[in-house]
């Protein structure tokens, strides 16, 4: 590849989307290009707000080295996704070391060989309980959940309808499986009936997310219940940020709308809301036997770590009790919103806690506010193309239960500051 | 290189990438997602016709591009450069 042809357009409107092919003849090196692009001082910056370091746990307040001057920071963190708090619960954290001392720090096996311990067993039934079905598997990472379930679920001929907005654990499940992949326009009960149309006579499947996470929007889940229903199309429906949230027991979507009986399978991820790291899937129990057998992510990889699913449990046990995280988890979504809508933000279509401020096309605003945010002690990350469309770069708050009034309103001070006025100008 | 040649590029990918597509039946003045497209496929259709035409466009400018001749007339754009 000629290095110069970026003298065609500037070398800062190609992304991480741009480079996944390599034309370098050294099969280990990346495409030269690549090089040429990361480099540059502009898109340096972008990534310099990549990988930076967090010197305490992700709660509400945390301390972070920053890449932008080197420097440790105190910041209130509205970027984690620690929604619930669960993962610095104290009876989380203990739950984890008690565990630590029986059981050791690894599984030391694949689950179908030895690495299951009754403690994988029983959390396996607290999630199918949580979610209304009969059984579920639990995967070691969130990502492999979603992978395996589809790979293991899917096959060439088969189709799989997902919504655009389908996370990328969900597209490369669908890829590896084989099956026929068609995308409907994101919400679109009329795009998604064209695809239903076309996918007529074959064995299909409807992904979907209860919560999408760049937008904070939900699934119009009753609308497509009834296209399901008419096309014999069951849901998966992916629950990464609204399981324990939504539900008036915490089981998600499906509670929520109360529709657990008409969702096929049920994934959720265990590293947001429940504090921890992994994922699962609950649907019935024959279907659960025989994911076990062709789920790769599952029965290929070490069982969850020990302390891991014994906090998850106790996690679960804490959220479920009673509605109190959940509530104050709304109740600073409220807060939140109000003061944010106030400001005259954009803040498309939210009804959850995933709040995206949306800023834009100007790459360089994103950035800039980023930086000052930070120095003023807000961790707000910024959320650039391709993760979000070009024109509709933003900053995505998560909110958490753990946000004290105090959080909020110094966030929210320097929000305005930063973002709402500079806006204007 | 001519746009008819930038057409031949296009088509012999979107024939390589998509089922039941003819090489004959495709009509420039559509979308790929006419001829059964997904997201996915157009991204690779694309990307394929980048590499064999020795170009590369940022996808963020690809976008608005509603049809195949749109596509041709974009590539034009960047090899009439050199």
């Amino acid at each position: 590849m000629n290095k110069e042809r970026f003298t065609m357009s500037d070398v800062t409107n190609f992304s991480l989307a741009d480079f996944h092919y390599n034309d370098n003849p050294d099969v280990l090196s990346p495409p030269e290009d690549f090089e040429s692009w990361i480099n540059n001082p502009t898109v340096q910056r972008a990534f310099s707000f990549t990988g930076q370091q967090l010197l305490r746990a992700p709660s509400a307040e945390t301390e972070i080295l920053s890449n932008l001057d080197g420097k440790s920071r105190r910041m209130i963190n509205m970027t984690s996704y620690n929604y619930l708090g669960l993962s610095t619960h104290p009876e989380v954290l203990q739950a984890a070391k008690e565990a630590v001392d029986k059981y050791g720090m690894s599984s030391s096996g694949a689950p179908l060989v030895s690495g299951t311990l009754d403690i994988h067993v029983k959390f396996a039934e607290q999630l199918a309980k949580l979610k209304g079905k009969e059984a579920a598997m639990i995967f070691s990472s969130g990502y492999g959940g979603n992978v395996g379930a589809l790979q293991g679920l899917m096959r060439k001929g088969d189709v799989i309808v997902f919504d655009e907005k389908a996370h990328k654990s969900l597209i490369d499940g669908g890829i590896l499986s084989g099956a026929k992949m068609l995308f409907f326009d994101h919400n679109d009960m009329t795009s998604l009936e064209q695809m239903l149309e076309k996918a007529k006579g074959k064995r299909t499947l409807i992904c979907i997310e209860g919560v999408y996470s760049m937008d904070g929007d939900i699934c119009k889940l009753p609308e497509i219940v009834e296209l399901s229903e008419r096309y014999n199309a069951p849901i998966y429906l992916d629950e990464a940020h609204s399981s324990l949230m939504f539900g008036e027991n915490g089981g998600g979507i499906g509670e929520y709308f109360g529709m657990e009986d008409k969702i096929g399978i049920n994934y959720g991820t265990l590293s947001k809301s429940f504090g921890g790291v992994g994922g699962f899937i609950a649907t019935k129990a024959n279907l659960i036997t025989y994911l076990k057998g062709y789920a790769s992510s599952w029965n290929f990889s070490c069982a969850p770590s020990p302390p891991v699913v014994a906090a998850l449990t106790k996690a679960l046990e804490v959220a479920t009790r009673d509605s109190t995280l959940r509530d104050q988890l709304w109740s600073n979504t409220r807060y939140m919103k109000e003061n944010l809508e106030a400001m005259g933000l954009d803040l498309g279509g939210t009804e959850s806690q995933v709040i995206p401020i949306i800023i834009g096309a100007s790459g360089e605003r994103l950035f800039t506010f980023a930086e000052q945010m930070q120095l003023r002690g807000l961790f707000l990350q910024p959320i650039d193309y391709p993760a979000v469309p070009a024109h509709a770069r933003r900053f995505r708050i998560s909110v958490s239960s753990q946000f004290s009034r105090k959080d909020m309103d110094e966030a929210l001070n320097i929000i305005n500051d930063v973002i709402a006025k500079g806006l204007k100008k | 290189m001519t746009k008819a040649e930038v057409i031949e590029v296009i088509k012999k990918n979107i024939v390589e990438n998509l089922d039941d597509v003819e090489l004959d039946e495709i009509d420039v003045t559509k979308s790929m997602k006419d001829y059964g497209a997904n997201s996915l496929d157009i991204i690779e259709v694309v990307s394929c016709s980048m590499r064999d035409l020795d170009i590369k466009i940022p996808r963020s400018e690809l976008a608005d591009i509603g049809d195949i001749d749109g596509l041709a007339e974009k590539f034009m754009q960047n090899i009439g450069d050199n």
